[in-house]
């Protein structure tokens, strides 16, 4: 009769949750039940009419089996995490932000100093090197935006969430090679402008926008050749 | 349960907690105990029982903690926090007043 009533607590706590706390409640239960159960037998009771007495007298669960469920939302505690992620994600909104502003800025001291200085005076120099500053911050700030992209949350339980953590690992190498990728472009072109003002040699310098995709592609065969042994298939788990 | 079920429902709390102010136990004692004093009449459900553990659990009226019996049996004890004993005896005050208030409107020539 015992095990009758173990087998019954168990039918019982099938609907529900299965928590740490929904299990120490069951073994309580079960405890105090056979408790019950073995007084009853001890007062003289037939053993059928003290199982039915026991499992009687436990009544409905539904409310206590939901107020373990209620307990859970804490535990898990989903509610601090999307704060921190918004705020996250503003940050890095605005450094993208101050980025594109210095890309668009970085020509205005070159037009100003020079349309008040004349062409001939220093300040188109100064105005090109101004320019290639704030360049130069705007890439490091992209390069800084995509370094610091934070993974996908990642959930290790399943083969698929095993598989989605390799790919992640894969991507954090293609995520660097992007990164240099952002800043490539922008160096090339702020290169250019560099060597073309201080130069005037306008009529051969835009063979850096032919030599330059070589060099892009020399760079990511490079990056891509380097780890050539770190290719693995997913963990088995 | 035959008497006045639903007026003492609403007391359940009360109940454990005034057993709890006596000594730490764990659910079919409490329940026993409640037998006991009540001739038979009055007896808990186990999950009216232990919900009510899990509430005065969670605004820390009790705490909780796992007996170590030689028997192999392993039951969960209850004791009362300090803010259980306050609240305890609020819960007593309050009953007290109503059970005067009762009497007054019910049974006023005997109040």
């Amino acid at each position: 009769m015992e095990y009758q009533i173990r087998a019954y607590v168990d039918e019982l706590f099938q609907s529900a949750p299965h928590t740490q706390q929904a299990y120490e409640l069951k073994v309580e239960l079960t405890q105090n039940l056979l408790d019950k159960y073995n007084a009853l037998l001890a007062e003289g009771r037939a053993p059928e009419e003290a199982y039915n007495q026991t499992v009687m007298s436990i009544g409905d669960v539904g409310e206590l089996f939901q107020g373990l469920a209620g307990e859970e939302p804490p535990a898990a505690s989903p509610m601090p995490q999307p704060a921190p992620q918004a705020q996250d994600r503003n940050s890095r909104a605005a450094v993208v932000t101050i980025a594109v502003m210095l890309y668009i800025l970085s020509v205005v001291p070159l037009i100003g100093l020079t349309s008040l200085f004349g062409e001939y005076s220093p300040a188109p120099t100064l105005g090109v090197i101004i320019m290639f500053v704030m360049i130069a911050c705007a890439t490091g700030l992209l390069i800084y935006h995509h370094m610091t992209r934070p993974p996908k949350a990642p959930v290790p339980s399943t083969m698929v969430e095993d598989f989605k953590q390799w790919q992640a690992g894969k991507s954090q190498k293609k995520r660097l090679l992007r990164a240099i990728r952002s800043a490539y472009w922008p160096l090339v072109l702020a290169f250019y402008f560099l060597i073309s003002f201080g130069t005037h040699k306008w009529y051969i310098t835009w063979i850096i926008f032919l030599i330059a995709p070589g060099i892009d592609g020399i760079i990511s065969a490079v990056l891509t050749l380097q780890e050539p042994n770190q290719r693995k298939g997913p963990p088995m788990p | 349960m035959s008497i006045a079920s639903d007026m003492l429902r609403g007391h359940t709390d009360t109940i454990i907690l005034a057993q709890l102010m006596q000594n730490d136990s764990y659910g079919y004692k409490i329940n026993r105990a409640i037998v006991e004093k009540t001739g038979g009449q009055l007896e808990l459900k186990e999950a009216t029982l232990y919900t009510a553990f899990r509430r005065l659990e969670q605004v820390g009226y009790i705490s909780s903690y796992w007996g170590d019996e030689n028997t192999g049996a392993r039951r969960r004890y209850y004791s009362i926090t300090p803010l259980g004993v306050e609240q305890y005896y609020r819960l007593a005050a309050e009953w007290e007043q109503s059970m005067r208030l009762l009497q007054r409107l019910i049974r006023p020539d005997e109040g």
